[in-house]
């Protein structure tokens, strides 16, 4: 019998039928999985910001400031585009550029992230704690997991922007990552789009 | 092709850092294996130690109910019981056992050397195995005081060991789940439990569905792939679909219990009917990620042991397709007595009748496989037809609660009780006990002990009818589930003493099967490669299964292409040997097992164990968040985690300086795999 | 390299998808402040038009931004899948809790 090498890697550039990716698709399946996950939070907050709690209470809704979101909520959309622009300086072989662009991405959500942290603070300073009622609780676990989600996202993001500081830059297979990070990202962005309008806007 | 000298460098300084483990035996090879045949094995082993642990406590809930007025337990060590033992049934054995076929047989039946993702692979076992291991924890850590103004008797009795495991049902229904009615850390277990083992289902759903996708032989067409795959695929989708919902219910319940949100308090304004519906929203379709592995088993035992293809190949993985797909509109015909509107009760009820359709399909379709077939009745096809017979009761008790009315009489009975044992023990588990039977030999390369596996097969028949028949009578006459004593005059005694006789002759069943196992892997007879005659392309291999599966990657042209191989049709339309079959047999197994080439395999690695043992710690953390020690669990478990996770990311693709490892191994006929590896270098 | 770069936008085209989204994001506010000031019917088309603003956005970062329209079939069929499944279940779940009137 021949020898048996242990090393070939995920994702191996077997054959891929779909002509995509392993990794890309799997990315793709996952995202589609987190449609449910941000929905039962919406699901959530919908059903209780109409409810009537009694008096003396408080709504997440009374304390909105919608210039504010809306100028956090712009951040993180012009944070797509800077992404985008990474993965096509990266396609171009534009290692520089690709730095840049990862660098800003994590720094504008640096920035939404911080938002949402002020707001928070803000929201429980004028008494609108987790345990007032379902609703603040709906609220805070809504934003909070997005929040997480784009916590986790700049750590990617990090990672990939210090490794494109190494002398060449990010290899091929790191490339891929961009991508794949990228795609994580647009989805945080496009589950904010939604709850801009549902949560925010439609009073 | 292009080496970029000062990559290579940076490779070099990572090896030395994370050197990749490369013992493929002994204990470290286990911990560290990405074989998606060992943890195959290790999802077996696992869930059969749960498995075990759950009958045990069956049969303690059996004993105390074998007569009236029952004095064996505490109603709280019944709560904690019945409960841990759904819990442990249901996410603990029938789900990981499937997940063990679908890893050691999926890459193995599409004719790939391994899963899209091996190492993700061993991350969903570790977290899986750990997850499991916190929810048992329990049994040490666990407390449930009795609530304020509660009124369980017992009193002192109530804190024992076997009252502090999770004891609120299996769905954890709020309020009682909430932190008012279940004081103490048991709930805590379970939800935090479940959200664990959510976890590794996600990432092994993600898996399977990109192997099958991408990964297929040459040739397998989707509508050429075994219907045992084709249910592998629509179980990862149900999973995909349905725990995201159950993670954020979770989440809320934990929330609610630890950190004060009221998403479930109804006194201030929460909605304990809420919780029903994310948890059935996940629970309907979680019914059918039960079952469909079975059906997808027995789809393959039934036409092999008939000796006839499957019966409308195209109908059955059409309707395991439509089962799911309706799956996900059916929930709420599990709250038809919670009170919601009419229109929905009506609605939903028509929904699960609409549900019946493909099942009847496919039952019928396995009938037709099976009529005029040749049929050999050894243990693995006796196991199918009881699948088959004891399915359609609990499918018929299914029916009679989608209607309505009917089903506010029956729910929260022992006749709810009956239907799903019939189908999860007589469906899902008689499904699995016949997929174990049909591929021992391809394990362990013996055969089993056909007469114990007779003796087996009769005793679960015999004992699953005494068990679980008189459940449906005793339902009908009124005795309520989960309580723990029934009084002499409510006339139950007897149907229940002959149910707890059933269930110790199922456990004397068990038994059989365990000394049957273990004797005949190592002593048992040895198997010829093709025992059954089959027509799937893991019996093209040598058994046991050679590391990398197959020497050369297979190419199929039709459905069953191996049976093709071996018969030829007569002018009636009947399957003919071909005179030459045994020797093409010979040549192929020999073929797959003689490579003469290195072939690639992916790599052991340690961190999908580290990984999941840090998970574990976070879980820990979060529930203790209050006490002195839970935040540095926390923190640590997070950080283990994290820079395991880290870790995994900048670990070589391959080890530098590896013997095994040069350019012209690579070569093949065409260069193809020359190409695809020098791809992967960077 | 990941994807094939051939046909893919270029920056200069990604700058004016932003534009577009910026000026959409806009358009949201702008709705939200209008809404105190027009009559009952104004009222109730603000919702709609709110709900279709931002589903052009999602599209737009979908389509251009994850490339999803250059792509094979199948990612845009799972991810399709799981919004509509999403969309749908949690809709009827609202309604039958009686937050969301459907009938
Ligand atoms: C024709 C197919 C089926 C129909 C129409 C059906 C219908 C139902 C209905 C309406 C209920 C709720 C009864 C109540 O609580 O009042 C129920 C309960 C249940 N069914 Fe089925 N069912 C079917 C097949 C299955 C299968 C295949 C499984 C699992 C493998 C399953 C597992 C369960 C379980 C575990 C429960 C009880 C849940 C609990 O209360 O803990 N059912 N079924
Ligand atoms: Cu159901």
């Amino acid at each position: 019998m021949a020898d048996i090498a242990h090393g070939h890697e995920e994702g191996g550039g077997h054959h891929q039928l779909t002509g995509i990716d392993s990794r890309k698709l799997g990315m793709w399946v996952f995202l589609s999985s987190e449609f449910l996950f941000f929905g039962a939070l919406i699901n959530n907050y919908l059903l209780f910001k109409g409810r009537d709690f009694g008096p003396g209470t408080l709504y997440p809704v009374e304390l909105y400031d919608i210039p504010f979101t809306s100028i956090s909520s712009f951040v993180l959309l012009m944070s797509s585009l800077t992404m985008v622009l990474a993965h096509s300086a990266l396609a171009r072989g534009d290692q520089d550029q690709t730095k840049t662009w990862l660098f800003a991405t994590a720094l504008l959500g640096t920035i939404f992230v911080s938002g949402q942290f002020f707001e928070f603070g803000e929201f429980i300073l004028h008494g609108l704690k987790l345990n007032i009622n379902p609703a603040a609780s709906a609220f805070y676990m809504l934003t909070g997991f997005h929040g997480l989600h784009v916590v986790l996202g700049i750590l990617m993001l990090l990672v990939l922007a210090f490794k494109s500081m190494r002398t060449g830059g990010l290899s091929e297979a790191e490339g891929l990552n961009v991508e794949l990070v990228g795609l994580y990202w647009h989805f945080v962005d496009i589950i904010w789009i939604v709850i801009f309008v549902l949560v925010y806007l439609i009073q | 092709m292009a080496i970029d000298v000062a990559a290579d460098t940076v490779e070099q300084a990572e090896t030395t850092l994370f050197r990749r483990p490369r013992l493929t035996y002994g204990f470290w090879s286990w911990i560290t294996t990405a074989d998606h045949k060992k943890i195959g094995l290790m999802y077996g082993y696992t869930a059969f130690f749960f498995f075990l642990a759950g009958g045990i406590e069956a049969l303690l809930l059996r004993i105390q109910l074998a007569g009236p007025d029952g004095a064996f337990l505490t109603a709280a060590e019944y709560n904690g019981l019945f409960t841990t033992h759904a819990v442990t049934m249901i996410f603990l054995f029938v789900m990981p056992i499937s997940a063990a076929f679908f890893n050691y047989l999926l890459p193995l039946m599409i004719g790939a050397r391994d899963v899209a993702f091996p190492r993700m692979n061993a991350v969903s076992f570790w977290i899986f195995l750990f997850g499991g291991l916190f929810i048992y924890s329990s049994l040490i850590f666990g407390t449930s005081p009795p609530p304020v103004g509660g009124n369980l008797p017992g009193g002192a009795a109530d804190a024992s060991v076997l009252g502090s495991i999770p004891n609120s049902g299996w769905f954890i229904y709020a309020p009682n789940s909430g932190a008012t009615y279940s004081p103490g850390t048991a709930v805590d277990y379970a939800a935090l439990g479940l959200q664990i083992l959510g976890v590794a289902s996600l990432i092994s759903a993600v898996n399977f569905i990109v192997t099958i996708l991408n990964m297929r032989a040459k040739g397998m067409r989707l509508l050429r792939m075994p219907v045992f795959v084709w249910m592998t695929l629509v179980v990862a989708l149900l999973l995909l679909f349905s725990l995201p919902i159950i993670a954020i219910a979770l989440f809320m319940l934990t929330f609610d219990r630890q950190f004060g949100t009221l998403f479930f308090v109804a006194e201030a304004g929460g909605d304990p009917i809420l919780w029903q519906h994310l948890f059935w929203l996940f629970g309907h379709p979680e019914v059918y990620i039960l079952i469909l592995p079975a059906m997808g088993i027995v789809s393959e035992t039934l036409p092999v042991f008939s000796k006839k293809p499957l019966f409308g190949y195209p109908a059955v993985v059409f309707a395991g397709a439509a089962i799911a797909f309706l799956g996900f509109g059916v929930w709420a015909h599990h709250m038809f007595a919670s009170g919601i509107p009419t229109v929905a009760q009506a609605a939903f009820g028509l929904s699960t009748m609409t549900i019946a359709i493909p099942t009847g399909i496919k039952i019928f379709n396995w009938l037709g496989t099976v009529w005029g077939g040749r049929v050999r009745l050894t243990t693995p096809m006796l196991f199918s037809l009881g699948f088959v017979a004891l399915f359609v009761i609990g499918g018929l008790s299914g029916v009679t609660h989608a209607v309505v009315p009917s089903d506010w009489q029956q729910t929260d009975t022992y006749y709810i009780v009956a239907h799903f044992h019939y189908v999860l023990f007589g469906g899902a588990l008689f499904g699995l006990f016949a997929g174990i039977f049909y591929w021992f030999p391809k394990v362990w390369g013996r055969m089993y002990n056909e007469a114990l596996g007779k003796w087996h097969f009769w005793l679960m028949f015999i004992g699953m009818n005494l068990t679980f028949g008189p459940m449906h009578w005793l339902g009908l006459q009124g005795m309520v589930r989960r309580t723990w004593v029934y009084p002499e005059e409510a006339g139950l005694g007897a149907g229940n003493f002959v149910v707890t006789v059933g269930a110790f002759i199922i456990a004397l069943g068990v038994l059989v099967f365990m000394i049957n196992w273990s004797y005949s892997k190592r002593r048992g007879r040895v198997a010829p490669n093709d025992p059954w005659d089959a027509r799937t392309l893991e019996w093209t291999i040598p058994s046991p299964t050679p590391e990398y599966n197959f020497a050369v990657e297979p190419t199929v042209t039709s459905l069953d292409d191996f049976w093709h191989l071996k018969y030829d049709e007569d002018e009636e339309g009947r399957a003919v040997r071909k005179e030459k079959a045994d020797e093409l047999v010979d040549n192929l197994i020999h073929t797959n097992g003689n490579p003469d080439h290195e072939i690639h395999l992916p790599a052991p690695s340690y961190f999908p164990f580290i990984v999941g043992l840090g998970i574990m710690f976070i879980a820990y953390g979060i529930m203790y968040h209050t006490r002195p020690y839970g935040i540095p669990m926390l923190a640590a478990g997070a950080f283990v985690t994290i820079g395991a996770l880290f870790a995994w990311g900048s670990e070589p693709l391959e080890e530098v300086g590896d013997d095994h490892h040069g350019e012209e191994d690579d070569l093949e006929p065409d260069g193809s795999e020359a190409s695809d590896h020098a791809e992967q270098q960077h | 390299m990941a994807g094939g770069a051939h046909h893919h936008p270029q920056p200069r085209q990604y700058v004016s998808i932003a534009i577009v989204l910026a000026v959409l994001t806009a358009a949201e506010v702008a709705l939200f402040y209008l809404e105190a000031g027009v009559d009952a019917i104004g009222q109730n088309l603000t919702v709609p038009a709110l709900l279709i603003l931002s589903a052009l956005k999602f599209y737009l970062v979908v389509a251009m931004f994850m490339h999803l329209r250059f792509e094979k079939r199948l990612l845009s069929r799972f991810f399709t899948s799981g919004a509509i499944l999403a969309g749908a279940l949690y809709l009827i779940t609202l309604s039958v809790l009686g937050a969301v009137v459907l009938f």
